[in-house]
């Protein structure tokens, strides 16, 4: 089916936007990944853990605009997951959803 | 018929994506502000017609600013609609008992908010 006008030049302008924004969002991915490093090694900070939480929350609210609903519901799952006293037992989980992160990104390039 | 909005957002990502929905889909005029208070003196400036405004920002939240838009009877009266990222029912609660026209969510879809918007505010 052939895209409207407004449509199509919508999606040529979030593309612009998403490869503008690109390293700010792989940032905040690279947050989620240290926290989940830190968390495994027992050396979680405070001050990391709020920064993971802020960079989960924010890819939750952007990703799905992006069109990667997918990433919205990891990064759900990653807010949760560092809200609070981060669980230890929860640094594979928390590594394991920094990776799809990672992966969905890279691939949506 | 052509509307103005402002965007009151910390994150240039959304408060980008959501100026480009409005101008590209419904080609409303947008301005933007990034914190709650460029917001409020942008909103006294540009006499918008609805203001989007981000819940969780640092400094003055989406709450506050909020309240402080309605102390001003310059801004008094400019229909606001918050948006979050917060998904759990007692935040919706919260936001929605502030007075606000609606909550709308992230992510959002870019094809339809502007469809959005002007079904809460009966634009259509």
């Amino acid at each position: 089916m052939t895209e409207s006008v407004p449509q199509q030049a919508l999606n040529e302008a979030l593309d612009r936007l998403w490869k503008q924004f690109l390293p700010q969002i792989e940032d905040r991915v690279a947050a989620i990944e240290s926290a989940s490093q830190a968390l495994a090694s027992g050396e979680l900070t405070d001050v990391q853990r709020d920064a993971a939480h802020a960079a989960a929350h924010k890819l939750a609210g952007v990703l799905g605009t992006f069109g990667l609903t997918r990433g919205t519901i990891l990064a759900r799952e990653a807010e949760f997951l560092c809200s609070g006293d981060a669980d230890p037992a929860a640094a594979s989980q928390l590594s394991e959803i920094a990776r799809q992160l990672r992966a969905l990104v890279a691939q949506h390039q | 018929m052509s509307h103005r909005i402002l965007i009151i957002d910390d994150e240039d990502d959304i408060r980008e994506v959501a100026a480009l929905s409005l101008e590209t889909v419904a080609g409303w005029d947008v301005a933007m502000a990034s914190s709650g208070a460029q917001g409020l003196a942008r909103a006294a400036e540009y006499h918008p017609d609805a203001i989007l405004l981000d819940v969780m920002m640092p400094g003055m939240d989406g709450p506050s600013t909020f309240r402080e838009l309605r102390k001003n009877p310059a801004t008094s009266k400019i229909p606001v609609l918050l948006l979050t990222a917060k998904v759990q029912s007692n935040d919706q609660r919260r936001f929605a008992d502030l007075g606000v026209e609606a909550v709308l969510f992230k992510p959002f879809d870019p094809l339809t908010l502007s469809t959005q918007i002007s079904g809460i505010l009966g634009w259509s």
